[in-house]
């Protein structure tokens, strides 16, 4: 497995919510009122996942070259701790031609073919995809592993069951992460679900489920570490539920009534000042450290910003008719 | 006074879904199975003359789920159900604050259904409210494996008086480690392992390179988990006024001994560990010990609970919860025909 690092699951946490925090502010910056999505600089959907850092860290931690992962609406956190360029994640938001997708897709579809790295806004539909990868990676007798990730609200899609069958019957080396934030848009867990642990799930197909508790980034890195070995070497497929938090909207706009007083308690929830505490960091190295993120981000914009906009041409470029 | 009627009912939500089902061969025990063992519980309770169950509440559906059941015919003869979900936080609090509630209300039994964690901190409240010890799951050693109907009998025939308490149920003995550096100090029911590692992430102990020292309040030689390295080098029941404390010779830095001793224990479910030992003693009752690591973090029970870096001291004690042996319950109650009687004509 994996040395944990601690100072480097805590920057790449602080990594990604810089990255989030800056989307968040230009996303807001030109658009009022909030919900006209199609207004501004950054058009569409944004889907933030500010709270769910563990989740992605943890896991990407173990992940190397050549490793797939599929992910769904609310992909930031894993495109970048998987090692996504942040220029071109930036671009495409932005909807530039220098985007990994030249500005086609937005933040729902980043598509990194070299890092196997996709995600969609159809959700659960990485679920098979992430099966295909692993197919693949057996069939070639690779090591490699696909990380297929998820909410818990997609669990109850008919893909995330067929592919929990499949990957279970070929015993591909697949790790299923579902990301349980009590929530699917405003939905709460327990008026859509009647089971209360994607671990249960895991069980009625034969494969190991573990459900990891309290948003904990070393829980979920010794968990995630130990489902990914286990399919390098050939014992199969995995579920890891993890219990996490969205802290902010499902999606920008939203003003979340829906969540009540639970509100008021989401900023003690927060992982990552919790984690610096942990790790016992001094408030100067908590600054320098969201410092040379807030640089890494800024260039990021800029690259946007200097990037070309798609011409009306460019609409019949890369497509299939 | 205890309501002898009243029983109480703790079933830990998140047992056997850790990472013991990733590192070794743990099994899956899921709600819907937990709830199914409440419901043969409940029929052990009822059909004991039990009016009222106090159920610990949980976000994984099993108390609700169990009230929902009560109000089904299958459910017909069962105790009235009554859930304790104040200020529910999701996490081992919750066992603490429904323990503490029950003992307020007077129930004369608690049954508890989960792991070794979950009995640790049962004992730690329920005083001299005597408790009936359910293992779910595949990696315990304090709980064993019991037939929840037959549990439920039994815990029934205690709380209505119909059974001894002090015939049927005896104290287990509890380790208390303490830290006077940071002022820490913990029970436990089973083990204290004082480990090289300063992870406490997923909790679990599954390595046992990691291992520096262990104290065992018994050791099974049919037991499962670190207790079971004892268990190999000098049983001890559960009963016996001594614990042992082990010195491991591993592969960390010093104070780890040369090895000794050699054992094949079998320290997680499908998972045996060979473990070097470089010596053991016996442990006294109410002799506190000084642990010879000054450094590391403590394991209670199987799971990393804090860090340390100053002396420790670890003490066996004999005051630990009154413990229901079910097997000798249903025997005592066999003999004296309490279950049995005339055919009504
Ligand atoms: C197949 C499909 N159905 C419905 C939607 C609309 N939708 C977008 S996000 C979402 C909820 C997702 O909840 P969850 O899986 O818990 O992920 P979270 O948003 O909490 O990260 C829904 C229903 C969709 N995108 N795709
Ligand atoms: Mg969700």
């Amino acid at each position: 497995m994996t040395e944990l690092n601690q100072l480097d699951l805590y920057k790449e946490m602080v990594r990604i919510r810089q990255f989030e925090a800056r989307v968040l502010n230009e996303y807001h910056a030109d658009k009022s009122p909030a919900w006209d999505i199609g207004a501004g600089l950054i058009p569409g959907e944004m889907h933030l996942s500010a709270g769910q850092e563990p989740a992605a860290v943890g896991v990407c931690a173990h992940l190397k070259k050549g490793d797939a992962i599929t992910a769904p609406h609310r992909p930031h956190h894993f495109a970048l701790s998987h090692g996504v360029d942040m220029n071109a994640m930036m671009a495409e938001i932005y909807g530039r031609t220098t985007g990994l997708c030249k500005g086609k897709g937005g933040h729902m579809h980043l598509f990194d073919p070299e890092n196997h790295f996709s995600c969609s806004g159809i959700i659960a539909q990485g679920y098979p995809v992430a099966c295909g990868h692993a197919m693949a990676f057996k069939r070639k007798g690779t090591d490699h592993v696909a990380v297929a990730v998820a909410g818990e609200g997609a669990a109850n899609q008919g893909a995330f069951h067929e592919s929990l069958n499949l990957a279970a019957l070929w015993n591909l080396p697949v790790v299923f992460v579902i990301e349980d934030n009590d929530w699917a848009i405003s939905v709460p867990r327990s008026a859509s679900t009647a089971n209360t642990s994607n671990a249960d799930r895991a069980a009625g197909y034969g494969m190991p489920g573990v459900r990891v508790e309290n948003n904990d980034v070393e829980a979920v890195f010794e968990a995630a570490g130990a489902a990914i070995d286990r399919a390098r070497a050939g014992e199969g497929p995995s579920l890891l539920e993890i219990h996490t938090v969205r802290l902010w909207g499902h999606f920008e706009g939203d003003a979340q009534a829906y969540r009540g007083a639970e509100l008021e308690t989401l900023d003690e929830r927060d992982p990552i000042p919790a984690y610096a505490a942990a790790i016992g960091l001094s408030d100067d190295q908590v600054a320098a450290i969201k410092a040379e993120a807030d640089s890494e981000v800024d260039a990021a914009v800029r690259f946007a910003l200097d990037s070309p906009v798609p011409t009306a041409d460019d609409a019949l470029l890369h497509v299939f008719a | 006074m205890k309501d002898a009627r009243a029983v109480g009912v703790v079933a830990n939500p998140a047992s056997a879904r850790d990472i013991r089902r990733l590192v070794a061969h743990g099994s899956s025990v899921t709600a819907h199975q937990k709830l199914n063992q409440l419901r043969r519980l409940m029929v052990g309770l009822g059909r004991t003359g039990v009016q009222q169950v106090l159920v610990m509440g949980d976000r994984s559906g099993i108390a609700i789920g169990l009230v929902e059941a009560s109000g089904r015919p299958s459910g017909a003869g069962w105790p009235s159900v009554e859930i304790i979900d104040e200020d529910l936080t999701n996490t081992a609090a919750d066992t603490v604050n429904a323990t503490r509630r029950m003992v307020a209300a007077g129930v004369g039994v608690i049954v508890v259904l989960g792991g070794d964690g979950t009995h640790r901190l049962v004992a730690d409240e329920c005083g001299l409210t005597p408790i009936v010890a359910i293992s779910t799951g595949t990696n315990n050693a304090f709980p064993i494996p019991l037939e929840p109907t037959v549990a439920g009998m039994a815990a029934g025939l205690v709380a209505g008086g119909r059974l001894d308490v002090e015939r049927v149920a005896r104290p287990a003995k509890m380790l208390e480690v303490r830290c006077p550096g940071s002022g820490r100090s913990e029970r436990a029911l089973v083990d204290v392992a004082i480990l090289n590692t300063e992870r406490i992430g997923s909790g679990a102990v599954w390595e046992p390179g990691t291992v520096e020292e262990l104290f065992l309040c018994f050791a099974p030689p049919d037991g499962i988990g670190l207790s079971a390295i004892g268990g190999h080098l000098q049983p001890v029941d559960r009963h016996e006024p001594v614990g042992l404390a082990i010195r491991l010779a591993a592969t960390g830095p010093p104070p780890s001994g040369a090895p000794t001793q050699r054992v094949a224990a079998p320290i997680g479910p499908g998972l045996i560990a060979e473990v070097d030992v470089a010596s053991w003693s016996k442990l006294a009752v109410d002799q506190p010990v000084t642990a010879a690591t000054t450094s590391g973090t403590v394991a209670i029970d199987g799971e990393r609970m804090f860090r340390f870096d100053s002396e420790l001291t670890v003490t066996l004690r004999a005051d630990g919860p009154l413990v229901i042996d079910v097997a000798e319950a249903m025997e005592f109650a066999a003999r004296s025909g309490l279950l049995t009687g005339p055919v009504a004509t």
